[in-house]
């Protein structure tokens, strides 16, 4: 069986992402060794447009990234979302929480209307096209990552937790930052981190989403028992859009 | 089969001796709580903790193990026997890995369970403070009188030692000025036990025990399941922590050569959504409420039924688990038995 | 690993035998254990098919236990394991563990009794076991009725073997779908619409039912109007049987472990299970 041939795209982002993939370092041999990567701006200078396997890096945040996109999906047999920015939209989504005019004055002040620098409403990748595989996190987790392109490479689909990130904590050991008089977003929010913040002495950050069908009700209720409110809730949601 | 007493001194200096022995997993401090962990120093034992955050159940039964590994010379499993002595388990704890042992050898053995449980000593301690939500005096889980290799108790400033197995005694031999146990102290151990037995009753179970079956039985359309299951995150907590809960999940991964791998198995539990779910997505337990009343039926009917004992040991982890404070099983046993 | 232990987790190797596509979604297959041991099964148990690396799976064993040291599975292309075996042909190696599970009462309730299969959807693939048991061993039972539905024609299995079977002395088969395809003259309509065919004398009738889980209450149903005792009535229950030895507590219903206590369950053990069906 050939290798897929795989290229590698980046929109609206940091390339943290990217840059998970690149300190797999010796790891990297393994990794060629069942894909060929054949455009990665970051990692190699070749560059072909013909690919099995898109991976996706960042949000949709302009109208000429909506067009991108179709076209990278109508080449690619597998399109892939490659960390927060891709799957859920991300940080970048901040910018959908005012009047869009108001965010881009306070970005570009009294440049913001030059045409290089339209922009609009941030959409997660899934927002504009049908993506087949999410590799969730802000970064990414490299361990995950590897395990599911292992399974591309052996056509398996990859198992991606639907449940919450509490399931990994507990299973870490960790006391519950709710012990802390913390508002963590562990209950709601998909696991496959390993609860990596929680594990290291933060509140889960919410990076990789909610689960498929979080209890908000019960959330509204936990604020009130631990004497929060939503908003307060709310606030440490925004970070990430879940 | 003996029991001894012994000095704070000669204790700590027992203990010390043991590290040297073998592999020792002791209770230790973690921030303001406390867990099991690699003991290295006899002075971070913490024998008078309260509860730790995670069960023993994690040395027999550890949160993810590998099943075998696969490649060219075939399927291959291995589990490391080596022996270990683990320090500091409280009674109820104790109970919980009681049941395990049967329900791990029912019908089929699990090898994995039992290479580790074989290759254990297990040091049975009575407990010295009490945590907030501990209900074990109800269930006359308070403290155990059989079925340890050595139990540890303190009274005053000494500590009694009692051998319950040839590798208890083995262990206590080591053990240097330890004097034969007299039957005053032996009454101080009792009187220890009578009051545990009240002081482990944080929480108040009214419900019957021995009833709680049959109530069960009767409760399967009691309103309390919904109402608690609205709030429930689905997120396993209080399967997590709980001592007696033993489900897993499998999964396979590749090596890189898309050739060989290996087999895991990892904790599981049958609150989180998709625990019955089938091939081609169908879940046999979709409502929250049917996961919700599954655990609560697996603990005071199901498995009490396979086994003859109330799969809940009253260590009360699983309250203080639950961020949405709706998974305690005192709450669920006296609303039943009232209905 | 301590010598001599077995360990219930462990595949053995099996070789595929013969491989064919049956319909669009269904695979049949053969093996034999490469230990050239027979499975040991009987009709209605199951066994855990694993390709190391992508999963496993519980399968229902689809043939008798005189197959001659082989054993047949047909698999619907639907998770991970089924469809990566969709893709292996003869020669090729899987994992087998088992056989797990209780088996269709063929030697003790179903002897010299009528018997009455009703197979709606895949449910012909774990009663073909039993159906070929009891044919092989013609003599030991009475008349026999098949009731088969699918959903579409194109979607029948063992059309020839049902054919063969019908040609049998005191054996009924009746055939119906769901919606018809160009072509078929059978009848139309769910499982239950051929029971007004079916004659059953409730004093010496055993039934056994598979088919998709919302199925049962209705077939179940019809029996009942024939006065069958609830004990007389067998059924085989789908669940995750992940482990297959009654630890892993995926297959739980209510109490019953199905990987253990069944998959095969009388309906007069099983009616008061509020899981169960």
């Amino acid at each position: 069986m050939s290798k897929p041939r795989v290229a590698i795209f980046d929109f609206a982002c940091c390339e943290g992402c990217q840059l998970q993939i690149v300190n797999l370092e010796a790891e990297i041999v393994d990794l060629l060794s069942i894909i060929e990567p054949v455009q990665w701006r970051e990692g190699m200078s070749d560059h072909s447009d013909d690919y099995d396997i898109a991976i996706i890096e960042g949000s949709i945040t302009r109208p000429e990234d909506e067009e991108r996109i179709r076209k990278i999906r109508e080449k690619a047999k597998i399109l892939v979302a490659l960390g927060a920015c891709a799957t859920i939209g991300g940080v970048n989504k901040l910018k959908n929480h005012g009047p869009l005019e108001d965010m881009q004055k306070t970005v570009y002040s009294k440049d913001f209307s030059l045409p290089h620098l339209a922009t609009m409403q941030t959409k997660s990748v899934a927002d504009v096209v049908k993506v087949d595989v999410y590799i969730h996190g802000c970064p990414i987790d490299k361990k995950e990552f590897t395990y599911i392109i292992r399974c591309l490479g052996a056509g398996k689909t990859p198992n991606i937790p639907d449940y919450p990130v509490c399931v990994e904590c507990k299973k870490a050991g960790n006391i519950c930052r709710y012990e802390y008089n913390e508002i963590c977003l562990g209950p709601v929010i998909r696991a496959g981190c390993g609860a990596k913040c929680p594990s290291n002495g933060f509140w889960c950050f919410g990076c990789r989403g909610f689960v498929d069908d979080p209890n908000v009700n019960a959330a509204r209720d936990v604020m009130e028992k631990y004497g929060k409110t939503m908003k307060d809730l709310e606030e440490k949601l925004m970070l990430f859009n879940t | 089969m003996g029991t001894k007493k012994v000095s704070q001194k000669d204790f700590e200096k027992w203990v010390e001796k043991l590290i040297g022995l073998q592999k020792v997993f002791g209770v230790q401090s973690k921030d303001d709580k406390y867990e099991f962990g690699a003991l290295l120093k006899a002075e971070n034992l913490r024998l008078d903790y309260d509860i730790t955050i995670l069960p023993p159940k994690k040395y027999f039964l550890p949160s993810t193990e590998q099943l075998f590994s696969f490649g060219e010379s075939g399927f291959n499993s291995s589990v490391d026997g080596e022996p270990f002595i683990l320090f500091g388990v409280h009674p109820y704890d104790f109970v919980a890995i009681r049941q395990l042992d049967v329900l791990f050898s029912m019908k089929n053995n699990d090898v994995y369970y039992q290479t580790r449980r074989n290759a254990a000593t297990i040091i049975v301690c009575d407990v010295e403070n009490i945590s907030e939500n501990a209900f074990s005096g109800f269930l006359g889980f308070d403290h155990v009188e059989k079925g340890f290799d050595l139990l540890v108790t303190k009274t005053g400033s000494d500590y009694l030692v009692e051998s319950g197995s040839d590798k208890g005694k083995k262990l206590l031999s080591l053990m240097e000025n330890a004097v034969d146990a007299q039957a005053a102290d032996i009454s101080k151990r009792s009187e220890k036990w009578k009051k545990n037995r009240e002081l482990l009753k944080k929480q108040l179970l009214k419900a019957n025990v021995n009833e709680l079956p049959a109530a069960l039985g009767k409760a399967y359309d009691h309103k309390i399941w919904n109402e608690k299951a609205e709030k429930c995150f689905s997120c396993g907590s209080c399967n997590l922590v709980c001592p007696t809960c033993y489900c897993f999940d499998v999964q396979d991964d590749f090596g890189w050569d898309l050739k060989s791998g290996e087999r895991t198995r990892s904790w599981d539990g049958c609150m989180i959504e998709n625990f019955a779910t089938v091939a081609g997505d169908h879940n046999f337990r979709k409502n929250k409420s049917d996961r919700y009343r599954h655990r609560y039926y697996r603990k005071g009917k199901y498995v009490p039924e396979k086994i003859g004992e109330i799969a809940c040991v009253g260590c009360g982890r699983c309250i203080s688990a639950c961020v949405a404070r709706i998974a305690n099983p005192v709450e669920i046993f006296n609303a039943v038995a009232e209905a | 690993m301590a010598s001599g232990a077995t360990n219930i987790y462990l595949p053995e190797y099996a070789t595929i035998t013969a491989a064919k596509q049956m319909t669009e979604t269904e695979m049949y297959f053969s093996f034999k254990l490469d230990s050239g041991k027979p499975l040991g099964h009987m009709p209605g148990q199951f066994a855990e098919v694993s390709l190391p690396g992508i999963g496993e799976a519980p399968i229902s064993i689809s043939s008798s236990p005189g197959s001659n040291g082989t054993f047949e599975m047909v698999i619907r292309k639907i998770g991970n394991v089924t469809n990566k075996i969709h893709t292996m042909k003869q020669g090729e190696k899987i994992g087998i563990r088992g056989p797990f599970g209780t088996t269709f009462p063929v030697e003790t309730a179903m002897k010299g009794k009528d018997i009455v299969f009703i197979c709606a959807g895949l449910g012909i693939v774990p009663l073909r076991s039993a159906i070929q048991y009891v044919m092989e061993n013609r003599k030991n039972y009475g008349k026999v009725t098949i009731l088969s539905g699918t959903r579409t024609p194109s979607q029948r299995l063992f059309i020839d073997e049902l054919k063969k079977w019908a040609a049998i002395k005191d054996v009924t088969v009746l055939e119906t779908v769901d919606i018809a395809e160009d072509g078929w003259t059978g009848n139309v309509g769910v499982i239950t619409t051929l029971f007004s065919k079916v004659e059953i004398d409730p004093a010496k009738t055993i039934a056994l039912i598979v088919g998709p889980p919302v199925m049962y209450k209705f077939a179940i149903l019809e029996l009942r109007k024939y006065n069958m005792k609830h004990q007389d009535i067998y059924v085989s229950l789908e669940r995750h049987m992940k482990c297959g030895v009654g630890k892993c507590g995926h297959c739980q219903i209510n109490n019953l472990y199905c990987c253990q206590d069944g998959p095969v369950f009388s309906y007069a053990d099983i009616e008061n299970i509020r899981e169960a069906i």
